[in-house]
């Protein structure tokens, strides 16, 4: 019975102590999920989750074929703690090897008195695997976003470059930079307690889309030849530097934008302005007798000449307003073809008297001199050309040779097209489109015809005109053997920059042209600035026309006009052979049969 | 019947339990076959940037000159053959297709 009475007795006890065990365990439940639930579950919040602002990849840029010309790609940033080294000498010497970094920088900078440092910044993928493998204690990476581009210095003042938060600065990078650039997103991880990240929250949150990629009309081909043909006319002329264009002129396309000398925008530390400004649309020049193609236009659409007309050329020189102006060639009487064949400055001067300043200027409006040519990139000049109220008593005569006036490359070469295309002003463009991360078109450009400054009928005759500068005339040396080409040369006095009159030592040598003339596929303008020595438009930028346009009349499949003769020729050495030019004078007289 | 119910319950907080367990596991491996994917798209990119590197004109024709002795043809070499007999007149559309052959002759230097 007592022994009842124990057992009766421990279990109340039992019973009691687990009664107060839950009502204690209650109680802490009600306290921490009722009383004290919001301040806790923030508090949760705080340590689970990890809110990360994540920027996605800056778009790639292709030129018109899908060559890659910019992309970006992750690459590895490398950091030291120096607190945490117990030999900042060796750790020093193991990370010069591998970053090529002198051993004793990187000593100085593990020495701080830091928690943190940076060693070098996105660095080579493959140093960054070498570093890996080391595994230096206190030395870690982390990865960051570079632009690469990978063709180097090819169209690099097109191209622009990005700076190191991956802000378009300069070209296509800043012009199209809404677009290039990623989107920015915050994303909520949710993290372990060893503060591994478990999954984002929500499991269908996405990460932050990659910027557009943008497709140029630029041809790498193109734009190689180009860039090449320049370079050799620039080093063996000894000249300053140089511009060649190469568009469509029927639709304003450029294909190839080239300047010497060229950056590389991979190391861009150190270059100034000057260096990376994109002078085709920057600066304006003084365009010499190129300027008279439009000239001649202005005087063919308004009837003021014909193309035989004859003018009295002073025998070459002529005095306007105090100031001689002489011919390169002299002569008494000549018809107008002639004179823009032979870049007569004297007749260039009557026709311009002619036609008068007020329809000058007009037509120089027509053909987009003085206003941008609303190219898609970024810093593009105007140009100078005065009104005719502002003009002088020499201006009407230095305009018709190409002076007093300020044009830039581009608008040249916009012009030019607007003659070989059978009269129409094209808004120049170097971007085709703009894709998103799928290959949709969200933005396409097309050709625009800004307005026609001349009639088809004027267009046929000054580009028959403008053959015969080349097959008897001035630019006999941009002849292309198989393809009939149009063009004017141009060799402008450049302002002596210390006496503040034209040089006789600077000037500018220029070729403007397209090829074929009957059917033009490419307009290309050649300006070679301060050559050394032999410093016509005919002898040094006349050439680098031909060759540019012989190698990308090939590449882009253009038919030759003569073909059966020319294969013949190559086959027999009669004529072409290897290496020199087909002399016209003895090619067989061989017809393709159709 | 109480013990079915017992079971039951049972069954259930441990279906549940698991069903925790299983989604945080599902997270790590989703967080790893991301760190996977990161690390093959970083690679991808770095062999996008090696082909445009190595297939960048200047180095093509670097190549072929300098290695294997080629030369770029020379005017009159290369002729461009249509097999239209086309020829157009200034301001009419030339023809969308060209068939063109062309002659091309290398020669050593």
């Amino acid at each position: 019975m007592i022994g009842m009475d124990f057992c009766r007795g421990r279990r109340i006890v039992l019973a009691v102590l687990l009664l107060a065990g839950f009502a204690a365990v209650m109680g802490r439940l009600v306290q921490l999920q009722v009383l004290q639930a919001a301040e806790l579950s923030v508090r949760a919040d705080r340590q689970h989750q990890k809110a990360v602002t994540v920027e996605g990849n800056r778009g790639s840029i292709y030129d018109r074929r899908g060559k890659v010309l910019a992309m970006n790609m992750e690459v590895p940033s490398v950091f030291g703690m120096p607190a945490s080294l117990d030999n900042p000498s060796g750790v020093a010497r193991d990370l010069a090897r591998v970053l090529h970094v002198r051993a004793d920088e990187i000593e100085k900078k593990l020495r701080q008195e830091r928690s943190f440092v940076w060693i070098a910044r996105k660095v080579d993928p493959e140093q960054g695997r070498r570093l890996e493998r080391l595994s230096l204690d206190g030395i870690g990476t982390v990865m960051e976003g570079r632009r690469f581009y990978p063709k180097g210095p090819l169209l690099s003042h097109v191209m622009g470059f990005a700076g190191m938060d991956g802000q378009g600065l300069e070209g296509i990078e800043r012009r199209y930079d809404p677009y290039l650039r990623g989107e920015k997103r915050q994303i909520v991880l949710q993290r372990d307690a060893l503060g591994r990240t478990v999954f984002p929250k929500g499991l269908t949150e996405q990460g932050p889309s990659a910027g557009h990629s943008v497709t140029l009309t630029i041809d790498e081909v193109i734009q190689y030849i180009a860039e090449k043909e320049l370079d050799d006319a620039v080093s063996a002329s000894q000249a300053k530097g140089g511009i060649v264009i190469v568009m469509e002129p029927k639709t304003g396309a450029v294909l190839a934008m080239a300047m010497a000398p060229r950056f590389d925008p991979n190391a861009m530390r150190g270059l100034s302005a000057d260096r990376w400004r994109n002078r085709v649309v920057t600066d304006a020049y003084e365009p010499g007798s190129t300027l008279k193609i439009f000239l001649a236009a202005a005087a063919l659409e308004e009837r003021a000449m014909k193309p035989n007309s004859t003018i009295y050329a002073e025998n070459g020189k002529m005095t306007i307003a105090g100031t001689v102006i002489h011919d390169h060639e002299k002569a008494k009487w000549i018809t107008f073809t002639q004179a823009i064949q032979r870049s007569s400055n004297v007749a260039a001067a009557k026709t311009a008297m002619v036609l008068g300043e007020d329809r000058l200027f007009r037509y120089l409006k027509a053909f987009g001199f003085g206003e941008r040519t609303e190219i898609d990139l970024p810093g593009e000049a105007t140009g100078l050309v005065k009104e005719p109220r502002e003009w002088g008593r020499r201006t009407l005569a230095s305009i018709a040779m190409g002076q007093e006036i300020g044009v830039t490359a581009l608008q040249l070469a916009t012009a030019v097209s607007a003659v070989a295309n059978g009269g129409w002003l094209m808004r120049p463009y170097v971007v085709s489109d703009v894709r998103d991360g799928h290959g949709q078109v969200v933005a396409q450009v097309t050709p625009q015809v800004r307005r026609r400054p001349i009639t088809a009928e004027t267009a046929q005759t000054l580009n028959t005109i403008l053959e015969g500068v080349v097959t008897a005339g001035t630019g006999s040396k941009a002849a292309v053997a198989g393809y009939r080409v149009a063009g004017k040369t141009g060799t402008a006095q450049k302002i002596d920059p210390a006496t503040g009159a034209y040089s006789s030592a600077l000037s500018v040598a220029s070729f403007a042209g397209y090829v074929p003339a009957e059917d033009p596929r490419l307009t290309i303008i050649a300006i070679i600035d301060e050559p050394q020595g032999e410093a016509w438009g005919g002898t040094v930028a006349a050439p680098v026309f031909r060759r540019v346009a012989e190698q990308a009349l090939t590449y882009l499949g253009v038919s030759s006009q003569e073909p059966m003769k020319l294969a013949l020729a190559a086959h027999t050495g009669i004529g072409a052979g290897i290496g020199p030019e087909i002399r016209p004078e003895i090619r067989p007289e061989i017809r393709m049969v159709p | 019947m109480r013990l079915l119910a017992g079971l039951g319950i049972i069954g259930v907080l441990l279906l549940f339990v698991w069903e925790r367990v299983d989604i945080v596991r599902v997270g790590y491996r989703v967080e790893q076959l991301k760190t996977q994917k990161i690390a093959l798209q970083r690679e991808q990119d770095e062999l996008r940037v090696k082909v445009s590197a190595l297939t960048a004109p200047d180095r093509i024709a670097k190549a072929a000159t300098e290695k294997l002795g080629m030369l770029p043809p020379q005017s009159g070499q290369v002729v461009m053959v249509s097999a239209a007999d086309s020829s157009p007149t200034m301001g009419e559309r030339s023809p969308e297709v060209h068939v063109a052959k062309s002659e091309r002759f290398w020669r050593k230097p």
